[in-house]
C-alpha cells in the first residue's frame, strides 16, 4: 500500500507543478503508400493516417482522464517525405505537405511532422526538390512541420545544404512576415537527428522502425523545480552540495518519466500498435512554473548566462537521464534538457534582459539535449550569417557523437530588443542580438562538405 | 480440528502489548495467521486473525486476554469474534479497478460523512481510508474499488457536481498512477 504522503506529492506534482505527458506522437510509415503519380500517393497517405491514428487523439484523452494526468499534444510523425517522394517536383512535394496538413486536421491531432530528408553525406534530386517546396509547403499548411538532417557523426557536414537552408529560413520567416516569421518555427536543421523523437518540430517516423509505433514526450520542469525548491528549504542551502540536488533531480525525473511509460503503454495498447521509446526530455511552456530556465536559476545563478550557466545545464541533463532511464523500459528520441528561448519564460526574460546571448545559447547547447532552439533574431541578419550559425551548432553535435538542432525566426521587419508573440506553446521573446553579422561570407562560399571526424584519440 | 477467531485490541500505545497478547494467544495453542497494527494520536489498535484448538472456547480466550489486561498497566479492551475464513489472502489485494480519491475542503464536522456518503450511495467500496491536515485544510484519501459502478466517467462527473455542491476539492485518479511513480515495478496489466 502506498503511503498517504506519498500519494499527496503525486496528487500536487500533477495539480500544482504542472507534470504531464508533452506529446504523445506515433509514428507511422508511409513507404507502403509510394505510387507512380502525385495524387495517387497523396490519397494512400490520407488513408493509411486516418486508418491508423484514427482513434489516437480520443483514447489519449480517455487515457489521460483515467490518471488525470494532462496529454498535452497529440502528434504525428511520419517517414521523411523525401524517401516517399522521391522522383516528383517541389510542386509535387507541396501537395503531399497539404495532404499530411488535411489528414492532420481529419483525424484532429496538434502537429505532424515529417517533411524531412536526411542529407548529411550528399543531396539526392528528390531531397532537392523536398527543400525547394519548403517555404510553399509550410506556408499552405498549418500543422506541417519540417526538419532537415544536415550533418552526422558518421558523414560529417554538409555545407551545400546547410547554404541552401539558410536561405529557407529566410524565405520561410518572409512568407510569414504577417505572423512575426512564425513558419520559421516549424522547420529545424539537425546533426545526428533521432528517427524516434516524438517531439517537434524535429519529429520523424526514421527508417528502421516499426510500420506503426507510439513513442511518448514527457516533460516536468516544474515538478524539478518545485522538488529542489522543497529540498533546499527542507535541509537548508549550506547543508547541500550539487551532488545532492543532482541526487533529487534524478529522483523526481524517475517519477515524472514514469507516469509518461505508463501513459504511453497504455495507449499503445488501447491502439493495438507496438510502445516504442519515452523520450526523457524537459520540455518547457511559456507558462509561469514550467521552465527550465527557473532550474537553472534554482541551482545557482541569479541570471541565466551568467558564468556557471553551462555546468549546470550538464548537470540537469546528466541527471534527467539517469533518473529516466532506470523508469523506462527503453528511452530515446532527445532526452535531456531544452532550452527554447520563446518558449520558456525565464529563458526569454534573460535574453531580454541581455544576460543570455547567442554565444552563450551555444556554450549551453553542448551539454544540453538539443541545440539553438526557438531563438528570435533580427530580420535583417543575412542568410549566409544563418547558413554559418548552423556550421558552428551541427559541429558542436558532430565532434561530440549528439544530437543538436537549429531553429531560428529571423523576424521580419524588427530588430535586436523588440519583442515578437507567437502564441501558445510556441511563446513569445524579444529579439536576441546576433554580433558578426556578414563576417563569415567567405566560409560559407566554399561549401562544399565538412569531413566526418576521426574516430579515435579523443581528446 | 480447529475454530478461527478475529480478536480486536485497543489500548494506550506502549512497550510490549503484542508481545503480551500473542504469549497469551500461544499458551492456548492459538496459531496468529495474519495481524495488522495502527497507532493513531497515541492509541494502539490491532486486529488479528489466529486458530485456536476445537478444546480452547471463545469464553476461554477472553478470560485469557483478561488476565493480561489485569496484568496491564495500560487498560486492554479486547474483542473476540468465532469465524469462518476459506483461505487467507496473502498481501492486501488491490483490484484493478482501485482509484485514489483525495477530497481537501476546510476542517469542519461531517466532513468524512459527507464523503463516505457519496461512496455508500453509489457503491464505491472503501479499501483504505486515512485523513490529514495540511495548512488549515483537511485532506481525506481514500482507496476505493470502483468496479461496481457501472461507469468511471459517470462517477467523475457525479464527484465534479458534489465537490462543487459541498465546497470542497476531490481528485479521482487511477491507483496505477501512484504505484507507477512511487514503485519500482512499473504496474502494466
Amino acid at each position: 500500500m502506498i503511503r498517504s504522503d506519498e500519494i499527496l506529492n503525486t496528487v500536487d506534482m500533477i495539480q500544482k507543478e504542472n507534470l504531464d505527458v508533452r506529446a504523445v506522437t506515433m509514428g507511422i510509415s508511409l513507404l507502403d503508400c509510394r505510387h507512380a503519380e502525385v495524387e495517387r500517393t497523396c490519397q494512400a497517405i490520407k488513408d493509411k493516417i486516418i486508418r491508423q491514428a484514427g482513434r489516437l487523439v480520443q483514447t489519449c484523452d480517455e487515457i489521460s482522464g483515467e490518471y488525470a494526468i494532462p496529454v498535452v499534444n497529440k502528434r504525428v510523425a511520419v517517414t521523411p517525405i523525401a524517401h516517399v517522394g522521391a522522383g516528383f517536383d517541389a510542386p509535387g512535394f507541396v501537395r503531399i505537405a497539404q495532404t499530411l496538413d488535411e489528414a492532420a486536421n481529419e483525424v484532429g491531432i496538434d502537429l505532424l511532422g515529417g517533411f524531412s530528408a536526411d542529407v548529411a553525406n550528399g543531396m539526392g534530386p528528390g531531397d532537392k526538390e523536398l527543400i525547394a517546396s519548403i517555404p510553399a509547403a509550410l506556408t499552405a499548411t498549418r500543422k506541417v512541420c519540417s526538419s532537415i538532417n544536415v550533418g552526422s557523426t558518421r558523414y560529417g557536414i554538409n555545407m551545400d545544404a546547410i547554404v541552401l537552408l539558410g536561405q529557407t529560413i529566410k524565405t520561410l520567416a518572409e512568407s510569414s512576415a504577417d505572423q512575426g516569421g512564425f513558419a520559421a518555427a516549424k522547420f529545424v536543421v539537425f546533426t545526428n537527428q533521432p528517427g524516434d523523437n516524438p517531439f517537434m518540430a524535429g519529429a520523424i517516423h526514421g527508417l528502421g522502425q516499426h510500420d506503426v509505433v507510439i513513442n511518448v514526450g514527457v516533460s516536468g520542469p516544474g515538478v524539478i523545480a518545485r522538488a529542489l525548491e522543497r529540498k533546499i528549504a527542507q535541509e537548508g542551502r549550506q547543508n547541500l552540495g550539487l551532488h545532492d540536488l543532482a541526487e533529487e533531480i534524478k529522483r523526481t525525473a524517475f517519477r515524472v518519466t514514469r507516469s509518461g511509460e505508463l501513459i504511453g503503454r497504455q495507449v499503445a495498447r488501447a491502439l493495438n500498435v507496438p510502445f516504442g521509446v519515452v523520450d526523457l526530455s524537459l520540455a518547457p511552456t511559456p507558462n509561469v512554473g514550467d521552465s527550465v530556465g527557473e532550474i537553472i536559476q534554482i541551482l545557482g545563478v541569479d541570471s541565466v548566462g551568467a558564468p556557471g550557466s553551462t555546468a549546470i545545464v550538464a548537470l540537469l541533463n546528466d541527471a534527467v537521464k539517469k533518473g529516466g532511464t532506470f523508469a523506462s523500459q527503453s528511452v530515446g528520441g532527445l532526452s535531456g534538457a531544452f532550452i527554447p528561448v520563446c518558449e520558456d519564460q525565464v529563458l526569454a526574460n534573460a535574453v531580454r534582459d541581455d544576460a543570455l546571448v547567442l554565444e552563450k545559447l551555444e556554450a549551453m547547447t553542448s551539454v544540453c539535449s538539443v541545440g539553438l532552439d526557438m531563438i528570435a533574431i533580427p530580420g535583417s541578419v543575412d542568410a549566409a550569417t544563418i547558413s554559418a550559425i548552423i556550421a558552428d551548432e551541427m559541429a558542436i553535435g558532430m565532434i561530440n557523437g549528439k544530437t543538436t538542432a537549429v531553429r531560428l525566426i529571423p523576424v521580419p521587419g524588427k530588430e535586436a530588443g523588440e519583442f515578437v508573440t507567437f502564441g501558445g506553446l510556441f511563446g513569445e521573446s524579444a529579439i536576441a542580438p546576433v554580433r558578426n553579422v556578414g563576417k563569415s561570407q567567405r566560409f560559407v562560399d566554399f561549401a562544399g562538405k565538412i569531413p566526418a571526424p576521426i574516430h579515435s584519440l579523443k581528446n | 480440528m480447529s475454530n478461527q477467531y478475529v480478536i480486536s485490541i485497543m489500548s494506550r500505545d506502549r512497550v510490549g502489548i503484542i508481545y503480551e497478547v500473542s504469549r497469551a494467544i500461544s499458551e492456548l495453542q492459538g496459531n496468529i495467521a495474519d495481524l495488522r497494527q495502527s497507532v493513531l494520536c497515541g492509541y494502539f489498535s490491532m486486529i488479528l486473525l489466529a486458530s485456536f484448538p476445537a478444546s480452547i472456547t471463545q469464553r476461554a480466550i477472553e478470560r485469557k486476554l483478561a488476565e493480561v489486561d489485569a496484568r496491564s498497566e495500560t487498560p486492554i479492551d479486547a474483542a473476540v469474534e468465532q469465524v469462518t475464513v476459506e483461505a487467507l489472502p496473502g498481501a492486501p489485494a488491490i483490484p484493478e479497478n482501485a482509484y485514489v480519491l483525495t477530497a481537501t475542503g476546510s476542517d469542519k464536522i461531517g466532513f468524512v460523512a459527507t464523503v463516505t456518503s457519496f461512496c455508500a450511495n453509489r457503491h464505491i467500496n472503501i479499501l483504505d481510508l486515512s485523513t490529514t491536515t495540511s495548512a488549515s485544510s483537511y485532506v481525506m484519501i481514500l482507496i476505493v474499488d470502483l468496479s461496481r459502478c457501472p461507469s468511471v466517467a459517470a462517477v467523475r462527473a457525479e464527484l465534479a457536481s458534489f465537490a462543487k455542491e459541498q465546497g470542497i476539492n476531490v481528485v479521482l485518479q487511477h491507483y496505477d498512477i501512484f504505484r507507477a511513480v512511487n514503485e519500482i515495478n512499473l504496474p502494466i496489466r
